[in-house]
């Protein structure tokens, strides 16, 4: 099966006073059309770059290198019409706390119908699509048009964004922590919303800290330490058994299992090891962790860990 | 043990009013482990600012080991302030952004005239709370902006546990943390439990973690209208409503923005 | 931003050193020179009485600079206080002093300005006068920054850290609510010594503020543009520049000055 979205060797680093920080290093990861792929790690750990990266939604001061492929097309080398049509219409971002993505001081009506517009609609067209996709997500669109975001509880709001992102029809859907002051109930209806309701099948990526949110969403999993991707597999398999010992100690970590934390900080993005990052953190360390960086080798059906355990096999 | 009885607070007059918390009575003993659920815009914060004595009710009262708090605030005797503790949902708002981390976690020393006038000891105070809540010794050099959410969160830890209070009300402590990170935090809250009988009331939307960690969980919504404290940790986590569907919600509720 | 500083920097000292440094008595009067363009003797040229032009302008630099500084200094200790008030008391207070304050800045400087240093001149001079003219023309914007500033940290969780820590009201404003509230009014203050100048240099101009023999660079622009039908160009040329490159100069420093002030503006700046 041709992946929809091809990630390869993606590589950032943002320029600053203090050094670069290296943000990710050498990401690869591929998405199938109507996959689910879920993009897990703490804060700071080039997750959201990785989402942010996608877009091209990056600030001046980056160094970019490798290659992103949407159905072929490399957006990293989209002239910026293109890239303007690829956003919103190939590819759609549904951003962190939707509150704060929506206008304040605008009634809903307008900003959806902008958006709309914006994805090339007309507004007819646009107004009719809203309507259908609002409906299936259970608002009505003369309801939320006449309102102010803040008139409207914190899961409408999610899924006002949602529509927003979905009017366009894209390819794939990128929801960036869509936990955010949500409660767990309001959650797990919203967060899949996108690739249920996508007439076309879209896929969705969704990145976030929440391990118990992930495990309900099921799919494929991609789990980031330091800026590189330590673990990818089923998500099933990660939670039955982690192949990269960062995921074991991290589902230790959850109440309802130990509740043990791991030991120590990550480490500095602006001061990467130039071995195995989360080595000094590792109950399983052996010599050969701390003299080279691993690199992802196949752990078990379909997984693949950045561990040298895993070399021998 | 700290209590509220009855308590309860509005926002806003007129057509805009909320009633944020309304009639809530609450216990939290010393030593205990208490849960507090409830849906996002059920009057959780406020709840939380009232009973840490920042914020007072319109109705109802506080009281700290039996003394009746009068005022809240600025006014408050310090020594009943120091008693009671709470930790913010996002450590960057919770931080003054022009105090490194150090400075910070000693800051209510500072403001109460305890802290130790020599800068050696003064280091010394701050690296032993340092090493406490897990940040290294460089960190708390660092400007707020220049550690993580999870390194700030663990300072702002070490800041309320400074004070020795008997108290600590965490409201959303780690919901914006990684596992490990709320782990770490919950670790050392443990740790400070069994040293000096620290009553602890969680605050979060996570019933999960609520029910692995805390003794008794109770729901916001079961608390209003004058009903008692019910332990509610074996009912199943079903959608509630909470006091979002019974208020007028034509404003932003001031203290409960993330 | 060095250019800035190093200018302006040659501009006070120069100002404050005009006593020492000028080369001719200000006032001497010299009927065999009068209107002279510039030339070596007279780096500036001589204005129609003869006095040297040079002289009169670092003289006229360091009354401008002195009563400007002043000028914005009452105005912003007038508008902090304002502000303040509002700020901390909210309610009714804050809706009241608002509304006065909303009415204040209402006023056309310059009109409501000549009123005052026309009605305060004789009992304060005309260097006081025009000093309490603008510091109460100029002060409704600052009690509205230090207003909203305020207004924006009390809310913040930290001050309730603080508070939940022992701080007492005192310690609140000392270590909370002023550090926060200077680079706004450091801000403010320095954007309104440019403002000043211009203002002072206009009453003086009108023949409002100080006394025609007395050097303020709003004098001399005076005695400048009598002349220019003269021939006598250099006379308001010169006041004019120097008027100029003060209001540039320290108009650049506050640009920087902000950006240095608060560590985390200072870091969104790099990355």
């Amino acid at each position: 099966m041709t992946a929809l979205l091809d990630v390869d060797e993606l590589s950032v680093g943002f320029r600053t006073r203090a050094g670069t920080v290296q943000a990710l290093s050498r990401a690869s990861v591929t998405v199938a059309p109507g996959e689910l792929l879920l993009v897990v790690g703490e804060s700071g750990s080039g997750k959201t770059v990785l989402a942010h990266s996608l877009l091209r939604l990056l600030p001046r001061n980056v160094d970019v290198s490798g290659s992103i492929r949407l159905g072929g097309e490399d957006v990293l080398a989209l002239k910026p019409d293109a890239l303007r049509r690829m956003r919103g219409r190939r590819m759609a971002l549904i951003p962190q706390s939707p509150a704060s993505s929506l206008n304040p001081v605008r009634k809903l009506g307008g900003q959806l119908l902008e958006a709309a517009q914006a994805r090339g609609l007309t507004e007819r067209d646009a107004r009719r699509r809203l309507r259908e996709l609002l409906a299936e997500l259970g608002l009505d669109l003369d309801f939320i048009s006449g309102r102010y975001v803040h008139q409207l509880s914190g899961g409408m709001q999610q899924r006002i964004v949602n529509a927003m992102a979905l009017v366009g029809d894209p390819d794939i859907v990128i929801a960036d922590e869509p936990t955010s002051g949500l409660d767990s109930d309001l959650v797990d209806t919203t967060a899949t919303q996108p690739r249920e309701i996508s007439a076309r099948g879209a896929s969705l990526l969704v990145i976030t800290h929440d391990l118990r949110l992930a495990q309900r969403l099921g799919g494929h999993l991609a789990l980031l330490y330091a800026s590189r991707i330590v673990e990818v597999g089923p998500t099933a398999a990660f939670f039955k058994a982690p192949a990269h010992p960062y995921g074991r100690e991290l589902l230790r970590a959850l109440p309802e299992r130990e509740g043990k934390s791991i030991p120590g900080l990550s480490p500095e993005l602006t001061a990467l090891p130039d071995h195995c990052a989360f080595a000094d953190r590792c109950p399983d360390r052996f010599d050969r962790c701390t003299e080279a960086v691993p690199d992802l080798y196949p752990a078990a059906d379909g997984v693949l860990a950045r561990c040298f355990a895993h070399v021998e096999r | 043990m700290l209590s509220a009885d009855a308590v309860t607070k509005t926002f806003g007059s007129g057509a805009g009013r909320v009633i944020a918390v309304e009639h809530v009575t609450l216990q939290l003993r010393a030593g205990a482990r208490l849960g507090l659920v409830g849906p996002s815009g059920s009057g959780k914060s406020t709840l939380a600012q009232i009973m840490a004595l920042l914020l007072a009710p319109d109705d109802g009262v506080v009281s700290v080991d039996g003394t009746r708090v009068a005022v809240c605030g600025v006014r408050c005797d310090r020594e009943l302030r120091h008693r009671v503790q709470l930790v913010w949902q996002s450590p960057r708002m919770a931080v003054d952004p022009r105090l490194r981390v150090g400075d910070a976690i000693v800051e209510p020393l500072a403001a109460s005239g305890l802290l130790p006038a020599g800068r050696a000891e003064r280091r010394a105070l701050i690296a032993v709370w340092a090493a406490r809540v897990g940040l290294t010794h460089d960190l708390v050099e660092r400007f707020p902006h220049e550690v993580s959410e999870g390194q700030l969160q663990r300072a702002c830890l070490a800041r309320a546990l400074i004070v020795n209070p008997r108290y600590l009300i965490c409201d959303e402590l780690s919901s914006m943390l990684d596992v490990s990170t709320q782990a770490a935090l919950l670790e050392v809250i443990a740790a400070a439990q069994d040293e000096r009988e620290l009553g602890v009331m969680l605050i979060t939307h996570d019933r999960t973690l609520a029910s692995a960690w805390c003794e008794q969980t109770v729901d916001i919504s079961d608390l209003t209208a004058g009903r008692d404290l019910e332990d509610v940790s074996d009912t199943p986590a079903t959608a509630r409503s909470g006091a979002l569907g019974r208020q007028v919600c034509s404003r932003p509720q001031r203290s409960m923005q993330p | 931003m060095r250019v800035a500083a190093g200018v302006l920097g040659l501009l006070v000292v120069a100002a404050l050193l005009a006593n020492v440094i000028a080369p001719l008595d200000d006032t001497a009067v010299d009927l065999d020179r009068v209107l002279n363009g510039p030339s070596a003797a007279h780096l500036m040229g001589t204005d129609e009485v003869g006095r040297d032009l040079a002289t009169r302008v670092l003289h006229g630099m360091r009354v401008s600079l002195t009563i400007a500084v002043l000028a914005a200094l009452a105005a912003v200790a007038f508008g902090t206080l304002v502000g303040a008030v509002a700020g901390t008391m909210g309610g009714r207070v804050d809706t009241v002093v608002m509304r006065f304050t909303d009415v204040a800045a209402s006023q056309n400087h310059l009109l409501f300005g000549i009123l005052l240093v026309v009605l305060f001149r004789p009992a304060l001079g005309g260097a006081g006068a025009v000093m309490l003219a603008i510091g109460l023309t100029h002060w409704p914007s600052l009690a509205r920054i230090v207003r909203g500033e305020l207004m924006s940290v009390r809310e913040r969780p930290f001050i309730s850290a603080s508070v939940g820590g022992g701080a007492s009201r005192w310690r609140l404003a000392r270590r909370h609510y002023l550090p926060h509230l200077m680079p706004a009014v450091g801000l403010a203050f320095v954007l309104t010594v440019p403002h000043a100048i211009f203002h002072e240099s206009a009453y003086s101009f009108l023949g409002l503020g100080l006394p025609a023999h007395q050097a303020s660079l709003g004098n001399i622009l005076n005695d400048g543009q009598r002349s220019l039908l003269a021939g006598g160009w250099w006379i308001a040329l010169f006041p004019g520049l120097a008027i100029l490159v003060a209001a540039m100069t320290i108009g650049t420093l506050a640009e920087y000055w902000r950006e240095h002030l608060h560590p985390r503006w200072r870091s969104e700046l790099e990355l």
